[in-house]
C-alpha cells in the first residue's frame, strides 16, 4: 500500500522561517527604534554635495544632519563655536557653527549628534537645535 | 793724421759737392733744419744746426766746414750731422759696396796713364820730352769713364797756360823792339840837340839882343826835339803796358792753374792734384808757387801747414790722403779677417770718404765689400728700428749684430731697448689696474703712455687686445642681461650667472638687479629641490604645495612651471580640493569653502594653503577669535 505523503512542515522550514520572522523583527524594530528616536525625522537630511557645490543656493534652508564631532575650530563666548564634523553617511567634513545659546551642550569629538541646522549667510551651516545620538 | 783732420772737412766738402745739386732738398740727412737742440736722437745721425744764421749768400755758405773727429759730428753752412750716419754719404757708401771691383782691363789701362804722367812729371824726370808726353797722354786718361775728363780739363789749362806764355813772349818780344826804338828816338833826340849848338852866338854887348838869341835859340831846339821826345813817350809808355800785360797775363794763368788743382782736391781726386802740381811746376818754372785762393780757403790750407800754402801744400796733402786710404783698406782688410765688423766698416767708411777715387778703394774686391755692406745695412736696420721704437726688432738684430761682429757695441742700444721695456711694461701695469679698477681715464692714460713709448709692444697689443676683448664681452653680456631681464627670463639669467656677475660688477644698477634675480632664483631652486626631495617620499600633495609658493611669486620660470604641472598631476585630489575651495572663497561662500578647505587639510593634514584658508574662513566667521 502506497505510503501518503506527509503533510507536516519539515522543521528545518520552520525553524528558517522563525529565524528570517526574528531577524526581520530585529531589523524592523531597530529602524522603527531609530525612526522613533530620530527628532528630526520631519526633516530633509542636507545635501552634502549640492552643499558643497553651492551654497548659496540653500540659503536660509534648514536640514538635518546626522554627524560626528571632528574638531572644534574655535570658540567664541558670544558667537559659540565653531566644529567640522563628519557627515553620515559619506563621512565628507562640514564645519558647522553652534551658537552660544548651545553653550551648555557638551561636544567633544567623536560624539554622534543629530542636528537641526540652518544655511545661513555665506553659507555657514548654523545649528539650531542638537540632540544627542 | 792731424793734417788730415784739420783739412778733412774741406774734403767732405768735395765730397758733398760731387753729388748731386738737389740732394739738399732730399729727405735724408743733409738738409737744412733750423737752429734748434739736437733731440736726443739713439744714433745721433740727425742733421741739426749749428750755432750760426741761415741765411748765407754765397752758395757755399759764409763759414768754411769743419769736422769734430770726436764726435764725428760734421759742420757746414750752419748745420750739423754725423758723417757716418748722413743718408747722402750712405748712399754713396752702399753704392761703392755694391759696385764690382775695378780691375778690369780698361781700368788697369786708366791707372797706368795716370802712373806714367806722374813719373813722366815727377821731380828730376820732367824734361820737356816727357812734359810733352805726359801732356799727350792726358786726352787719352779723360777717355775712361772713371776719369769723368777731369784730365781734359787740366790738358786745357796747361794749354792755356802755354798760350798765355806764347803771348808773353810775343809781348816781350814786341819790347825788344820798341827798346831799339826807344834807343834810336834818344839818340835822334840828342843830336837835335846838338845840332842847335853849332850856331854862333851874334857879336855886340848888348844884354838884350844876346838874352834874345838864346831864347830863339832855346826854341829852335825845342822845336826840333819835340817830335823825338814824343815818340820816346809813346815808346815807354807801350812797353810799360806790354810788361804790365805780361805780369797780369802770367798772375790770371797761375790763379785758373790753382784754383782746378784746389777743385782736384776738394773733388778728392787726389791723383789729379798730384798730375795737376807737377804740371804746375813744369809749366810756370819761376817758382812762384804761393796759391792765390780766397782767404778762408788760404787759412784752411795754411792751418794744416802753418805757413802760407802753396801748390806744395795741396801736393803734400793729397800724397798723405792717398797714403791714409790705403792705410784705412789694410785696415779693413786686416779686421775683416778679425770678425770686428764695427771697426772695419768705419775704417773703410772714413778711407771712402776720402779716397772714393783711389785705386786701393776701386779694386777692393766686391766680396769683402759685402760684409761692410751687411753691417752697415744691419746698423741702418737697427737705427730705423730704435727711431721707429720697433725695440723688438731693434733687440733681434743687436743680437744678429752679436754674432755678426764681435767687437760690436751694444751697450746703447741695448739700453735703449731695455729702458723702453721697462718704461712700456710700467705703464701696461699700471693700465691693467685702471681696466680691473675701472678707472677708463687712466687706464686710457696709461695704454697712450705705453704705445708713446713702444708702439710696437707685443705685449700692448696683448692687452690692449685683451681689455678690447673683455669690454666688448661685458657689454655683450650687459646687452644680454637687460634683454632677459625685461623678458623676466630669470632662468636664463641664473644659468648663466657667471658671465652676467663678472659683467656687472662694475655697474651698480645692474649689479642690484642680477642680485636681486640671482635671490628670486635661489628661491626658486630651493622651492624645486624640496619638492623634489618630498615627492620622492611621496608626498606628492606636500611637494606641489612647496613649489606652488614659489610659482605664486614666480610663475614666468618654465622649469618651475614645468615641476609644478608634473606635481599637480600627482596630486590631482588635492589640488583640485584646495582649488574649489579657494573659487568658493572668492565667491564669498564662506561655509562651502571652509568645508573644502578641511577636505583639503584632511588629505594633506600639513598643508600650508588648506591651514591658512581655514584660519582666514575662521575669522569670518568668528571674528573675536
Amino acid at each position: 500500500m502506497a505510503r501518503r505523503a506527509s503533510s507536516s512542515v519539515h522543521p528545518l522550514w520552520t525553524l528558517g522561517i522563525v529565524g528570517a520572522i526574528l531577524a526581520a523583527s530585529i531589523i524592523g524594530g531597530y529602524f522603527l527604534y531609530g525612526f522613533v528616536n530620530d527628532p528630526y525625522r520631519t526633516l530633509e537630511p542636507l545635501d552634502v554635495a549640492s552643499y558643497l557645490e553651492n551654497s548659496s543656493s540653500m540659503r536660509q534652508n534648514i536640514y538635518k544632519l546626522d554627524c560626528t564631532i571632528d574638531n572644534q575650530l574655535a570658540w567664541s563666548r558670544t558667537e559659540g563655536r565653531l566644529f567640522s564634523v563628519q557627515a553620515n553617511p559619506g563621512g565628507d567634513i562640514l564645519p558647522i557653527l553652534v551658537p552660544a545659546k548651545l553653550n551648555d551642550v557638551n561636544i567633544q569629538k567623536g560624539q554622534k549628534f543629530f542636528m537641526r541646522i540652518i544655511v545661513g549667510d555665506k553659507g555657514i551651516l548654523q545649528v539650531e537645535d542638537i540632540r544627542k545620538v | 793724421m792731424k793734417t788730415i783732420s784739420k783739412v778733412l772737412p774741406a774734403v767732405c766738402a768735395g765730397l758733398l759737392l760731387t753729388a748731386h745739386a738737389g740732394a739738399q732738398g732730399a729727405g735724408g740727412g743733409f738738409n737744412s733744419q733750423p737752429a734748434a737742440p739736437q733731440p736726443a736722437a739713439p744714433a745721433g745721425n740727425a742733421p741739426a744746426s749749428g750755432g750760426s744764421q741761415q741765411g748765407s749768400q754765397s752758395f757755399l755758405g759764409k763759414d768754411m766746414p769743419s769736422f769734430d773727429p770726436g764726435t764725428e759730428v760734421f759742420t757746414w753752412d750752419g748745420k750739423n750731422w754725423n758723417v757716418n750716419d748722413n743718408r747722402l754719404f750712405q748712399a754713396r757708401f752702399e753704392k761703392y759696396l755694391n759696385a764690382p771691383e775695378e780691375t778690369s782691363a780698361d781700368d788697369l789701362h786708366y791707372q797706368q796713364i795716370i802712373q806714367r804722367i806722374l813719373d813722366d812729371l815727377a821731380p828730376g824726370n820732367a824734361t820737356i820730352a816727357r812734359v810733352d808726353e805726359a801732356f799727350s797722354l792726358l786726352p787719352k786718361a779723360s777717355g775712361y769713364q772713371i776719369d769723368a775728363r777731369l784730365c781734359d780739363a787740366l790738358a786745357d789749362a796747361v794749354y792755356s797756360a802755354w798760350r798765355s806764355q806764347d803771348a808773353n813772349d810775343r809781348l816781350a818780344r814786341a819790347n825788344e823792339g820798341l827798346a831799339d826804338e826807344r834807343k834810336k828816338t834818344e839818340w835822334n833826340a840828342q843830336m837835335a840837340a846838338a845840332d842847335n849848338k853849332m850856331d854862333a852866338p851874334p857879336g855886340g854887348k848888348s844884354r838884350d839882343v844876346t838874352s834874345q838869341w838864346a831864347k830863339n835859340q832855346q826854341e829852335k831846339r825845342d822845336a826840333g826835339m819835340a817830335p823825338y821826345v814824343q815818340r820816346l813817350a809813346e815808346v815807354n809808355a807801350v812797353i810799360k803796358a806790354n810788361e804790365l800785360k805780361k805780369e797780369v797775363s802770367a798772375i790770371q794763368m797761375k790763379i785758373e792753374f790753382q784754383a782746378l788743382i784746389v777743385q782736384f782736391f776738394l773733388q778728392r781726386r787726389f791723383q789729379h792734384v798730384l798730375m795737376a802740381t807737377r804740371f804746375y811746376r813744369a809749366v810756370f818754372t819761376d817758382g812762384d808757387t804761393q796759391l792765390r785762393v780766397s782767404k778762408e780757403a788760404k787759412d784752411l790750407f795754411a792751418s794744416a801747414g802753418g805757413m802760407p800754402p802753396t801748390v806744395g801744400t795741396l801736393d803734400s796733402l793729397a800724397n798723405e790722403f792717398i797714403r791714409d786710404a790705403h792705410e784705412g783698406v789694410d785696415a779693413y782688410k786686416f779686421l775683416l779677417q778679425q770678425n770686428e765688423l764695427e771697426s772695419a766698416t768705419k775704417r773703410l767708411a772714413e778711407s771712402f770718404m776720402v779716397g772714393e777715387y783711389l785705386p786701393e778703394l776701386r779694386t777692393l774686391p766686391r766680396e769683402q765689400k759685402r760684409k761692410a755692406l751687411e753691417f752697415t745695412q744691419k746698423t741702418d736696420q737697427l737705427i730705423s728700428a730704435i727711431d721707429v721704437k720697433d725695440y723688438t726688432l731693434a733687440e733681434k738684430i743687436v743680437h744678429q749684430l752679436e754674432v755678426t761682429a764681435k767687437d760690436f757695441d751694444n751697450s746703447k742700444p741695448m739700453a735703449a731697448v731695455e729702458t723702453a721695456k721697462t718704461v712700456s711694461a710700467m705703464h701696461i701695469a699700471k693700465a691693467k689696474n685702471a681696466a680691473v679698477s675701472g678707472d677708463r681715464t687712466t687706464l686710457e692714460e696709461e695704454l697712450k703712455a705705453a704705445t708713446e713709448i713702444w708702439p710696437r709692444n707685443p705685449a700692448l697689443a696683448e692687452v690692449s687686445g685683451m681689455i678690447f676683448s673683455q669690454a666688448d664681452v661685458q657689454q655683450k653680456a650687459l646687452l644680454d642681461f637687460d634683454q632677459l631681464l625685461s623678458q623676466r627670463n630669470y632662468r636664463q639669467i641664473y644659468d648663466d650667472k657667471i658671465r652676467f656677475i663678472a659683467a656687472a660688477a662694475l655697474d651698480p644698477v645692474r649689479r642690484d638687479q642680477l642680485k636681486k634675480v640671482l635671490d628670486n632664483m635661489e628661491i626658486i631652486e630651493g622651492a624645486i629641490i624640496r619638492a623634489t626631495e618630498i615627492s620622492k617620499q611621496g608626498d606628492a600633495a606636500g611637494a606641489w604645495e612647496s613649489v606652488e609658493k614659489a610659482f605664486a611669486q614666480f610663475p614666468d620660470d618654465n622649469k618651475l612651471n614645468q615641476v609644478r604641472a608634473d606635481l599637480t598631476t600627482q596630486a590631482a585630489d588635492f589640488v583640485r580640493t584646495l582649488r574649489t575651495a579657494e573659487q568658493l572663497e572668492q565667491k564669498e561662500q564662506v561655509g562651502s569653502s571652509l568645508a573644502w578647505y578641511l577636505k583639503a587639510q584632511k588629505i594633506y593634514p600639513r598643508s600650508d594653503y588648506a591651514q591658512e584658508g581655514i584660519a582666514r574662513l575662521v575669522k569670518k566667521i568668528l571674528p573675536e577669535t
